[in-house]
């Protein structure tokens, strides 16, 4: 299991697979290139999803509540922030009054869930930054 | 910081992203700046309202905002540092536990398969 990332358009569609080299299976590194996606997309951008290792309620960590915040400062408005795990998944929102106050709560299945663990499970995917056109291409 | 004029090889534009705008600082600054010099001179900046194209914030913050320093190219005769939001995700304690234990149970089942 490797750690793997998406971006969510408006549409709930996934707009980019974000699965950089150095990733870990409990870890995605900082990366300007997903940046670079986030703020070339910004208009259209719904959330950013990523993968925990395991089973069971996932929930961000201070690395990822402080991530989630300072990409919001930047584009000057809020995201959905989701997190799966192998049998679950949540959103995460800011619901404030602190910086780093975000609340998450359970999530239904989405399309896109089954194919984050996947890309996430398969240790043979390539480590590269996969752009689909369409839906079900694989990596 | 204020350095005014054009900008010479050992300074740089600094580049900011915030509130969903992106602008310059008007005056460049050294390039070998500490990250902690240019958050503070961007910060004060932004809450100023100084950077032509980003909306003053009185609570401006770049706490968990990353600087990036690029050399001049062909493209861009001068050397150039960016401002953006910082990007990872993990490093969570009880994450790395409940990768052990999917590891675990991986390798039973591996092993388990291999037995029959």
């Amino acid at each position: 299991m490797m750690e793997a990332g998406v971006v969510i358009d408006l549409n709930g569609e996934p707009l980019h697979w974000h699965l950089p080299v150095d990733r870990t299976v409990v870890s995605l590194p900082d990366s300007r290139p997903l940046w670079d996606i986030v703020w070339e997309n910004r208009e259209k951008i719904a959330g950013i999803a990523h993968s925990h290792p395991g089973g069971g309620v996932p929930g961000p960590s201070y690395e990822d509540v402080t991530t989630f915040s300072a990409i919001e400062r930047a584009l000057g408005r809020r995201l959905k922030w989701w997190i799966t795990s192998a049998d679950a998944a949540i959103v995460a929102v800011w619901t404030g009054p602190g910086l780093l106050t975000y609340s998450s709560t359970l999530c239904k299945e989405l399309e896109w869930m089954k194919k984050l663990r996947q890309i996430s499970n398969d240790v043979h995917v390539a480590n590269a930054t996969i752009l689909f056109a369409r839906e079900g291409e694989r990596p | 910081m204020t350095m005014h004029g054009p900008i010479r090889p050992e300074e740089a534009r600094v580049n900011v992203t915030y509130g969903g705008k992106n602008g310059d600082l008007p005056d460049p600054v050294h390039f070998d700046s500490t990250d902690g010099d240019i958050r503070g001179w961007v910060t004060e900046a932004v809450r100023a309202g100084s950077i032509p194209g980003i909306d003053a914030d009185p609570n401006a913050d770049f706490r968990d905002f990353v600087v990036d320093r690029f050399e001049a190219n062909e493209a861009r005769p001068h050397r150039l540092i960016q401002m953006r939001p910082k990007t990872p995700f993990g490093g969570h304690e009880a994450r790395v536990r409940a990768a052990l234990d999917w590891a675990l149970v991986e390798y039973a089942s591996t092993l388990a398969k291999l037995a029959q």
